[in-house]
C-alpha cells in the first residue's frame, strides 16, 4: 500500500471500497448508480488502491473455489451411484456443472466488469483488461478443479457422450441396426420407447457443452473422452463391417458415417464451432453446415468420379470451424491407419481373392498413400507368403496361381511396382527350386492345366516379352511423367529401369532366360504331338504363333520344324498306307516297322526313320476265347506284354520282366491294366495267365485310349532335371576345353569366357559367379580340377 | 526333325556371306555366329585328343590342342596350335600353326604346316573339328614326298632314331 502520501485514511475510503467490491461480487445488486461507483473507483485509485481491487477479486474467487465450490462440485458428482440409472447419472453430471457455473458466475461477471473498467481506464484504473482477467480466472478454475484427473468425471463424461452419439446416429439414420434381443428398445437410448429420453439427452448435451464452453473447460474435459469413443467406434465398425469382406469399398461408407459423427461433434463443440452458437444452438443443430451442406458437397463436389476424392472434397467446404476440421482430419488419419493395419493382416487373403477383392485393394491403396506403412506391409506380406505359401505342402500350380494374383493385385495397389518386386522376391526364389515350375507355367500357357486359365488369355494379349534382365530401349515415356522410385525400392537392380508388370514376362524371367522356357515348351510340344494320333495340330500351331509373338521367330524355330514334320508325316503316312494297304495287325511289330521304314526311305530320299519304340501308342484288337476287344489304344509296353501272351498263355512275373527287359516292378504295374480289362489274371505263385473265358464284365468303350494312372505326369521325353544335367555336362566341356587350351585361369576369367562364348548354346547362362565357384569347387573335390594360387587348371594326368 | 537341314537362318547367313566376301561388319557378325556354332559342336562332340577354345575375348583367334594318336611315335605328346580365322571364313581357310615345336616332315621350324586342306583343298564344309582331326592324323602319317623338314622325312623310316630325335626336340 502506498501509504506514504498520507497517513490519514479519509473517511469515505472504506465506504468506497465496500461499494466497489460489492458491485463486483454480486452483480445482482445493481442498485448503485454507475456515477457513484465511478466516483468510488476514482477515490480508490487516487489513494493508490486501484490495483488492490483486482488482486482482491481473484483472491476471493480462489478462496471460494478451494473452500466451497470445488468440494461442492465433487460431492454433487459423487452422489451414491449404486442404484442410479444412466439417465439419472447424466442428470447429476449436468446438475453438478450447473451448480458450478452458478457459483462462479458472480465472479466471472465481476471480473468482466472490472475488466471493462480497466479497458476504459475508468477513474484512472488500469490493468490486464477483460481478456487478461478472463484468462487468469479460467486458468485458476482449471487448476483448482481439474488439478488431478478424476475417474468419476471421466466415466460420466464418456457415458453421456457415448449415449448422445448413439442418439444422434440413430436419428441421422446412420446408426447400426439394433441387435436382435433389443429390437423393442429405442435404438438411441436403449430403453423401451415409452421411456425414451433421447430428446432429453440431446438437450442435456447442449447445456453441458454450453457450460463447459462458458468455463472454457471443453477441451480439457471432452477431448480425451471424444477421442476414445471415436476410436473405439471406428475400430468396432471396421471389425464388424470390413474384416473378411473385400468385395465392397468402405471409403464412401466410412465418409458418410463420419459426416454423421461430425454432426454430433458439432453438438459437443457447439460454442467453438462458430460464433453463431452462443444464442441459438438449436438452429445450428438442425440446419447447420455439417448436416446439410457437407453432404451436398460430397455428392456434387470435386469427387473425381470414383468417389475416392470424397475425403478431401468434403473437408474443404466445411465452414464448421477449425475444431471440427481438426477432428475430421484426425478421424480420417485414424481410419486410414487402422484400415491399413487390418488389411495388411489380411493381404494374403485379399490377393488370393483377387480380382473379386479389387475394392479392398483400391481402398487400401488410398489409405496407404496417407500413412507411412509401406514397410510394414512389405514385411508382413513377405512373411505371409513364406508361412502360407512357400513350403513343400503347396502345389506348384497353386503357388503360381497366387503369384499371378499377386502380380495383378499389387500392380493395382502400387503402380510403381516396387511392392510387387520386393514382396514377390521370395516367391520367385522359391519357384526356382521347384523342378516342375516351368512345366506348370507352360501347361497353363497352353491351357493344358486346369486352374490358371488366365495365363492362356494373357498369352493372347501378345505384347512382345521384354525380359527384366534386358534393357528396354523404348524408354519412350514422357520425361515429365517420371517419378522417383519410392525409397523402399530394391537397389540391387539398376534402379531407374522400369519394372515389368506383365505377367508372362515376370513368370518367364523367374529363371532369367527365356531359353529354358522355350526348351521346355519344345519338350511339352513333342509329348503332345506324340500322344496325338490324328495329326490335328491346329491348337499347337496357334500356340506356337502366339509364343512367336512373345519370344520372337528365331526362338520358336525348332517348334515350327516339329509341327512341319508332323504335317509331312501325315502326308507320307497316307501315301504309304495307300500304296501298301498294310494294316498294323502283324504280331511282330518290328517287321511292320521295318517295312514302314523301307517305304519311308523310298519316299524321302536321304532320310531314314529312327524308331523310338517307347514313344507312341499301339492300337490292337484282342481275340479271346469267348470275346473280342477291338480298337484298344495302349502304350507300346502294354502291347508288348500282351503280345507275349499270344505265344504262351501263362508267364511268371520274373520271366516276363526278363523277356521284356524291364524291372519286375514296372512289369507288375503295367500288367495291372490288362488285369483291369479282364484279359489277364494273376494266379497263385505269381503266375499271370490269359483269361480266355472271362467272367462277363462291362466292356470298355470302344476305342478308348488306355493309359494307366502311373503314367500321368511322367513325361516320355526328357524331364527338366535331366535337361539340366545334360546342360551341366556341356558346361563342363566348355570349361575343360578352356583349361586344356589356355592352361590356367582365374574364376573371373572362366566366368567371363563362359558368358562370352557359351551364350549361343543352351549353356546355363543364368549361372552367376558364386554358383560357378560352387560348381568348380565340386570338380576340385572330385579331383577333376586343381585350384592353386587362385587359378584353376586341369590335373596333368587328364590326357 | 528332318527339316532342320533347311534352316532359314543358316541359309540367309550364307547368302549374306557370299555377297560380301571382302569382309564387311555384317559378314563379321555372321562369321562370329558360325564360330560360336563350331565351338559348341566341338564341345558337344566329346572327341578325345583334340580341343580348341578362343584365346581371349577375340572369337577369331583360337588356341588348339592335339594329343599324339595312340600307336604312333607321337603318342603321349601334346601339341598346342594357333588358329586364326579370316573375316571371309569359312570361304577362306583359317591360318593354322604349331605353337609347340613340332618335329615332323610337314612342319617347318616356325610351326608352318603343309597340309592340302589348309591350302588349295580348303572347303567351306570343313570346320575346326575336321582341321584338328586332319592334323592329328597327319602326325602319324606324314607326306614325305614334299617335306618342309627334309631331315625329319629322311629319319621317318627309322622309328627308333626318329623317336629319339622327336623327344629330344619336344618341349612343352
Amino acid at each position: 500500500m502506498h501509504s506514504g502520501q498520507s497517513l490519514v485514511v479519509p473517511r469515505e475510503l472504506p465506504a468506497a471500497w465496500d461499494a466497489v467490491t460489492a458491485a463486483l461480487v454480486s452483480p445482482s445488486s445493481m442498485s448503485q448508480p454507475e456515477e457513484s461507483l465511478s466516483q468510488a473507483v476514482a477515490l480508490l485509485c487516487s489513494h493508490g488502491l486501484g490495483q488492490c481491487v483486482e488482486g482482491w477479486l481473484l483472491e476471493t474467487m480462489q478462496v471460494r473455489l478451494t473452500s466451497a465450490v470445488a468440494p461442492e462440485f465433487w460431492a454433487g458428482l459423487e452422489q451414491p451411484e449404486n442404484e442410479l440409472e444412466e439417465r439419472d447419472r447424466a442428470r447429476i453430471l449436468l446438475q453438478a456443472f450447473r451448480t458450478l457455473l452458478a457459483r462462479l458466475e458472480p465472479f466471472l461477471g465481476g471480473l468482466e466488469r472490472l475488466g471493462a473498467w480497466q479497458d476504459e481506464g475508468r477513474g484512472g484504473l488500469f490493468g490486464p483488461g477483460t481478456l487478461g482477467l478472463r484468462e487468469r480466472a479460467f486458468s485458476m478454475i482449471r487448476a483448482i478443479l481439474l488439478s488431478s484427473p478424476s475417474a468419476v468425471l471421466q466415466g460420466r463424461v464418456l457415458e453421456i457422450y457415448s449415449r448422445t452419439l448413439a442418439v444422434h446416429m440413430s436419428r441421422e439414420g446412420g446408426g447400426e441396426a439394433a441387435p436382435g434381443p433389443d429390437r423393442d428398445l429405442c435404438p438411441g437410448c436403449a430403453t423401451p420407447p415409452q421411456q425414451c429420453w433421447c430428446q432429453e439427452a440431446l438437450e442435456e448435451l447442449q447445456e453441458f457443452s454450453r457450460i463447459l464452453s462458458r468455463l472454457q473447460l471443453l477441451e480439457r474435459v471432452s477431448s480425451e473422452a471424444v477421442t476414445s469413443i471415436l476410436h473405439r467406434l471406428v475400430a468396432q465398425r471396421m471389425e464388424s463391417r470390413c474384416r473378411g469382406e473385400y468385395e465392397v469399398s468402405f471409403l464412401s461408407d466410412f465418409q458418410q458415417w463420419l459426416e454423421g459423427v461430425l454432426g454430433w461433434l458439432s453438438r459437443v463443440f457447439v460454442s467453438e464451432a462458430g460464433p453463431a452458437c452462443s444464442g441459438e444452438e438449436r438452429g445450428l443443430m438442425e440446419d447447420g453446415p455439417s448436416a446439410g451442406e457437407g453432404r451436398g458437397i460430397m455428392e456434387g463436389g470435386p469427387c473425381t468420379g470414383e468417389g475416392r476424392g470424397i475425403m478431401e472434397g468434403a473437408a474443404k467446404a466445411q465452414p464448421g470451424g477449425a475444431v471440427l476440421q481438426r477432428w475430421r482430419c484426425h478421424m480420417q488419419q485414424f481410419f486410414c491407419r487402422i484400415y491399413v493395419n487390418m488389411r495388411i493382416e489380411e493381404l494374403f487373403s485379399i490377393i488370393r481373392d483377387f480380382p473379386d477383392s479389387t475394392p479392398a485393394i483400391l481402398d487400401l491403396r488410398f489409405c496407404l498413400e496417407r500413412t507411412n506403412q509401406r514397410q510394414q506391409l512389405l514385411t508382413s506380406l513377405k512373411s505371409a507368403f513364406e508361412t502360407r505359401l512357400l513350403h513343400p505342402g503347396v502345389l506348384t500350380s497353386d503357388i503360381i496361381t497366387v503369384y499371378i494374383s499377386a502380380i495383378k493385385a499389387l500392380r493395382e495397389l502400387d503402380p510403381s511396382m516396387v511392392i510387387l518386386q520386393v514382396a514377390c522376391q521370395p516367391i520367385r526364389k522359391y519357384l526356382r527350386t521347384r523342378d516342375n515350375t516351368v512345366r506348370q507355367i507352360i501347361g497353363s500357357l497352353t491351357g493344358d492345366v486346369d486352374g490358371c486359365i488366365d495365363l492362356a488369355n494373357e498369352l493372347s494379349r501378345a505384347d512382345p516379352v521384354t525380359l527384366e534382365t534386358q534393357d528396354s530401349e523404348d524408354e519412350g515415356s514422357d520425361p515429365e511423367e517420371w517419378t522417383p522410385d519410392p525409397t523402399d525400392a530394391l537397389t540391387d537392380k539398376t534402379g531407374s529401369k522400369r519394372r515389368s508388370s506383365d505377367i508372362i514376362s515376370l513368370l518367364v524371367s523367374i529363371y532369367g532366360s527365356k531359353e529354358i522356357f522355350i526348351d521346355e515348351y519344345r519338350t511339352v510340344l513333342a509329348d503332345r504331338l506324340l500322344h496325338q494320333l490324328n495329326y490335328n495340330t491346329a491348337r499347337e500351331i496357334r500356340n506356337v504363333e502366339l509364343l512367336k509373338l512373345r519370344f520372337g521367330e528365331s526362338h520358336m524355330h525348332l517348334c515350327e520344324v516339329m509341327l512341319k514334320d508332323v504335317a509331312d508325316s501325315r502326308r507320307i503316312n497316307t501315301n504309304i498306307r495307300e500304296e501298301e494297304r498294310r494294316r498294323w495287325n502283324s504280331p511282330v511289330v518290328c517287321q511292320a516297322m521295318e517295312a514302314y521304314t523301307h517305304r519311308y526311305e523310298k519316299l524321302k530320299a536321304m532320310r531314314t526313320l529312327s524308331w523310338k519304340p517307347h514313344l507312341g501308342s499301339v492300337t490292337l484288337d484282342i481275340e479271346l476265347g469267348d470275346r473280342t476287344l477291338t480298337n484298344l489304344s495302349v502304350s507300346p509296353i502294354h502291347a508288348a506284354i500282351i503280345l507275349h501272351f499270344q505265344d504262351k498263355s501263362s508267364w511268371s512275373l520274373e520271366d516276363l520282366s526278363g523277356v521284356l527287359g524291364v524291372s519286375q516292378d514296372t512289369t507288375r504295374r503295367k500288367l495291372a491294366l490288362w488285369q483291369q480289362q479282364g484279359v489277364v489274371q494273376e494266379e497263385a505263385g505269381g503266375q499271370y495267365s490269359v483269361l480266355e473265358a472271362g467272367a462277363l464284365r462291362e466292356r470298355p468303350e470302344r476305342g478308348v485310349l488306355l493309359i494307366d494312372s502311373d503314367e500321368e505326369g511322367v513325361s516320355n521325353t526328357t524331364t527338366q532335371s535331366e535337361q539340366r544335367e545334360e546342360k551341366l555336362q556341356l558346361f563342363w566341356a566348355y570349361i575343360q576345353a578352356m583349361l586344356t587350351n589356355l592352361d590356367s585361369m582365374t574364376l573371373e576369367r572362366i566366368h567371363a569366357m563362359l558368358r562370352m562364348f557359351g551364350a549361343t548354346g543352351p549353356v546355363l547362362t543364368e549361372m552367376d559367379v558364386n554358383e560357378l565357384q560352387a560348381f568348380l569347387e565340386r570338380k576340385v573335390r572330385d579331383h577333376q580340377l586343381i585350384l592353386s594360387a587362385g587359378v584353376y587348371r586341369l590335373p596333368k594326368s587328364n590326357h | 526333325m528332318a527339316s532342320q537341314n533347311m534352316d532359314p537362318a543358316a541359309a540367309s547367313s550364307t547368302t549374306a556371306l557370299k555377297g560380301s566376301e571382302t569382309g564387311g561388319s555384317a559378314a563379321r557378325g555372321s562369321v562370329s555366329k558360325r564360330l560360336q556354332q563350331e565351338l559348341m559342336t566341338l564341345m558337344m562332340s566329346g572327341d578325345k585328343g583334340i580341343s580348341a577354345f578362343p584365346e581371349s575375348d577375340n572369337l577369331f583367334k583360337w588356341i588348339g590342342t592335339i594329343d599324339g594318336a595312340q600307336g604312333t611315335v607321337y603318342e603321349g605328346l601334346r601339341y598346342k596350335l594357333s588358329l586364326e580365322f579370316p573375316s571371309g571364313y569359312p570361304y577362306k581357310a583359317p591360318r593354322v600353326m604349331f605353337i609347340t615345336h613340332c618335329f615332323h616332315p610337314n612342319v617347318d621350324e616356325h610351326g608352318f604346316i603343309c597340309l592340302d586342306i589348309l591350302k588349295e583343298k580348303w572347303s567351306a564344309l570343313y570346320d575346326v573339328r575336321s582341321i584338328l582331326l586332319s592334323i592329328q592324323s597327319l602326325l602319324g602319317e606324314p607326306n614325305n614326298e614334299s617335306p618342309m623338314n627334309a631331315g625329319a622325312a629322311e629319319l621317318w623310316e627309322n622309328k627308333e632314331a626318329y623317336k629319339a630325335r622327336l623327344l629330344a626336340t619336344y618341349k612343352n
